[in-house]
């Protein structure tokens, strides 16, 4: 049987998810015997291959329209896809913004900081993404399996890849799961 | 008893048990939030829900009371999917944000709740609408994202506490947590107490001064007891690395029952005074670090020359009894010193007891009264606690009278309050003897003289007579704020008014009660000794004390904080404060409680005890510690409770 492929993107999060994944330590090259690493953030390729992946990861939440893009295209084109961390799984820090409306989000990012001289501008370039709310990825896509924590610690990222890579659905509970 | 099964186990449980307390005696956890073991079921949040045969719904356990032969199920997949689908809507209807909640990892009821039922996710996502944050309150913040609803803090602030300064307005979804009538909580009639936030399952309500200070699950957690005041509660102290985090009421705690107040909550936290690090030895007119030794020492030959030439000694109520034995016997027996007292008052209680062999009750009386007085005692802002075992009560039919010749802010909660002049309570005592003897036939008898002689209206006084008659147990309460006098002219209207009548009296310091069984209740007069030793502990120095000591020709201090008095003193010995203690403590109604020690103190620091056995030993006196042999040589007004072997 060939080896499972697995790929993973990020999206409105801080990175630490896939860095809590790298805290695995020397465990990834289990993992690697096991299982076809395809694109990731973190390696060359960067988008799952249009023949398809096994198992989808994705970490972040989805805040604007390239966002949705990517959820999209994980989604067509993996098997299984995991919501990797709190804003996968709920939106996270990022949708602290929710309660704000967009345009004041806007003005205080691009105008208001303290570092913002007096040229600040928001952005308007017709080719960059439009923002929307925060939402967590199954509110935009349906996912198979929820790793929340931020960020899920180490042991229990190897347990959901190495469950994966084994064909098996993982099973979060008791000490394996927590969210924060 | 009833018989039940709940999940194939026989139970059998007292009629009235609520299916989830069976249940919990049988072993099997029932999840929920609002539901708390001290207060009384509620059935808000709808997480323990079980399934009954017979009965069509699912049921909340925590409401539903056993019947006989009743077949409860807590775990199948019809009870554990509305239980996660009633998560899920709690979740979706505030925002719980956990990342960045102080309670998030261990400290959280629901999230622990739904981490248990194996939630990795929500379903419905919240609505996204802010909800405010309430930070007008010096002590306590409300954070409403938080907010889940169960009332646990509205029904403490009232069940527990009588302050009711916690409800619900709107309803439904409108549903909001507020201060009395939607003010400011900071503006509000909270009376810091901080109940509220013990009972909270979420971050909901959180105290500032610890909130993000680390898990409660990651603190050591020590059970002492509070040296605030006489009432003595037990308190649960959480510290980390050595420092404290957080004070507790203890639920076990047989005197307070898990409440205790902003004296014993949050003001020992807020104790920013320096503490005395080292021993200090006046050299050139400096006070300069010195060793344990060399401090000892000069105190030891200073004590020696002056002996038979004035010696006064003085130490604080709020010591272990171990402590003052200690001081006592190096002091008054062993050094013969002209004044050996301690700052406690008048020890009123423990004096007249010994005139009149009156005794007093123990403070189950208030739990159970029909009728309340208390007199010279402002239970709002002094021995809280028993304030708050009055409160509660006032919504039955328990009647609350408060005299007091000065303002008085408890007054609010009474239903009669009296102002009796300045020094004059004894008429108005003696008044409302003479008028529960006479009753009130409208003909103006002796009291009515008597009563005037008080200040106040003669059908004042028959008001509260007429009261005191016609309840069941009446249970008078005084404290410092009576004179000997009024005290007397008490005893009188107790022992006339026969068994149904109770007394309780707040002692003063955490061992005032003990202090006067020692007989160190004399007011202190330094005047025309050279030498004063003074073990101060963790006590504030007053004004009145300073002045006394001012030019005092050798004065040693034996103290846990720099204040004045150490800044005046020849000699100063760095001692242990309250939290680093331990020792035996006496409350108001004779319960003996041992305080233990929650934090270590640094290294030059020792307990008041050692400091006065170290120095008799260099003195060559015998010094003892045995406070229970102390503790009978007077007659006391109470009966020792709990005395550990």
């Amino acid at each position: 049987m060939a080896k499972p492929k697995i790929a993973s993107d990020w999206m409105a999060g801080c990175a630490g998810c896939h860095m809590s994944l790298l805290d695995i330590d020397e465990r990834i090259l289990q993992i690697a015997e096991l299982v076809d690493i395809r694109a990731t953030p973190i390696t060359d390729l960067k988008e799952p291959d249009e023949s398809g992946v096994d198992v989808g990861i994705l970490e972040g939440g989805i805040n604007n329209t390239a966002n949705e893009e990517v959820a999209h295209k994980m989604r067509k084109r993996c098997k299984i896809l995991v919501a990797l961390g709190d804003c996968a799984v709920f939106g996270g820090v990022p949708a602290m913004r929710n309660f704000f409306k967009l345009d004041e989000v806007l003005k205080r990012a691009y105008i208001e900081t303290e570092s913002t001289d007096e040229e600040g501008k928001i952005p308007d370039d017709p080719e960059l993404a439009k923002m929307t709310k925060v939402r967590a990825v199954h509110e935009v896509v349906p996912v198979d399996v929820f790793v929340p924590g931020c960020p899920p610690d180490p042991d229990v990222i190897f347990y959901v890849l190495s469950e994966l890579a084994q064909g098996r659905i993982p099973e979060l509970k008791d000490e394996k799961l927590h969210w924060h | 008893m009833v018989t039940l099964t709940i999940d194939g186990r026989t139970v059998e449980v007292p009629e009235g048990t609520t299916v989830l307390r069976a249940a919990e005696k049988a072993g099997i956890k029932i999840p929920t939030l609002c539901d708390h073991p001290h207060l009384q079921p509620f059935g808000g949040c709808r997480v323990c829900v079980v399934e009954v045969e017979g009965l069509r719904t699912l049921q909340p356990s925590c409401t539903l009371p056993v019947s006989q032969n009743m077949v409860v199920r807590t775990n199948t997949p019809k009870v554990l999917a509305a239980r996660k689908f009633v998560l899920t809507l709690i979740f979706s209807d505030r925002n719980h944000f956990c990342p960045y909640c102080q309670v998030s990892g261990g400290d959280c009821e629901l999230q622990n709740t739904a981490l248990d039922m194996g939630m990795t996710h929500w379903d419905y996502q919240p609505a996204w609408k802010p909800y405010p944050v309430d930070a007008s309150h010096p002590n306590l913040v409300i954070d409403h994202n938080r907010c889940i609803l169960c009332r646990r803090c509205v029904r403490a602030c009232g069940e527990l506490v009588g302050n009711y300064t916690l409800g619900i307005e709107e309803r439904g979804a409108n549903s909001m947590l507020i201060a009395d009538t939607g003010v400011p909580f900071g503006e509000s009639t909270c009376i810091s107490c901080g109940t509220c936030s013990q009972v909270c399952p979420t971050g909901a309500i959180i105290d500032r001064r610890s909130a993000y200070q680390g898990l409660e699950k990651k603190t050591e957690s020590t059970r002492t007891v509070c040296v605030q005041c006489s009432v003595g509660c037990g308190v649960e102290v959480l510290t980390r690395d050595n420092r404290m985090v957080r004070i507790l009421g203890d639920w076990d705690a047989t005197v307070n029952g898990g409440v205790i107040c902003k004296l014993g909550r949050f003001d020992p936290l807020d104790d920013t005074r320096e503490r005395v690090k080292t021993p200090m030895v006046r050299k050139d007119g400096k006070l300069q670090p010195a060793s344990w030794d060399e401090a000892l020492e000069v105190i030891a030959k200073t004590l020696k020359a002056h002996q038979g030439k004035g010696i006064a000694a003085l130490v604080s109520p709020r010591l272990p009894a171990e402590a003052m034995t200690a001081f006592k016997s190096l002091f008054k027996e062993g050094l013969h010193a002209e004044m050996v007292t301690s700052m406690n008052g008048s020890g009123m209680a423990s004096r007249l007891a010994a005139e009149a062999g009156v005794h007093e009750n123990t403070l189950d009386v208030l739990h159970c009264a029909d009728c309340v007085v208390t007199v010279g005692l402002d239970l709002y802002s002094d021995h809280q606690v028993l304030g708050f075992f009055i409160k509660r009560r006032l919504n039955t039919s328990t009647a609350l009278v408060v005299m007091d010749s000065r303002e008085n802010r408890f007054a609010e909660y009474a239903r009669i309050a009296l102002k009796p002049a300045a020094g004059k309570e004894a008429f108005a005592l003696q008044a409302l003897a003479a008028a529960i003897r006479e009753g009130h036939n409208g003909t103006s008898g002796k009291f009515g003289e008597l009563a005037s002689k008080a200040g106040l209206s003669e059908a004042e006084i028959a008001k509260v007579a007429d009261l005191i008659r016609k309840s069941g147990t009446t249970v008078f309460v005084y404290g410092e704020g009576l004179d000997e006098n009024g005290a007397k002219a008490l005893l009188e209207v107790v022992q006339q008014a026969g068994d149904n009548t109770k007394l309780v009296s707040a002692k003063g310091a955490a061992n005032s009660l003990f202090a006067g069984q020692l007989g160190l209740s004399n007011s202190f007069n330094p005047k025309g000794c050279p030498t004063v030793f003074v073990a101060l502990g963790d006590d504030e120095p007053s004004n009145a004390l300073i002045q006394q000591l001012e030019g005092t020709e050798f004065l040693a201090v034996a103290a846990s904080h720099v204040s004045r008095l150490t800044a005046m003193a020849d000699v100063v010995l760095p001692v242990e404060m309250w939290a680093e203690q331990e020792g035996t403590y006496i409350n108001l109604e004779g319960r003996v409680q041992k305080a233990h020690a929650a934090l270590r103190p640094t290294e030059w620091v020792r307990s008041s005890t050692e400091a006065i056995m170290a120095l008799g030993k260099l003195l060559d006196v015998p010094v003892s510690t045995d406070w229970q042999k102390a503790f009978q040589n007077h007659p006391s007004p109470v009966t020792l409770i709990g005395e550990p072997a």
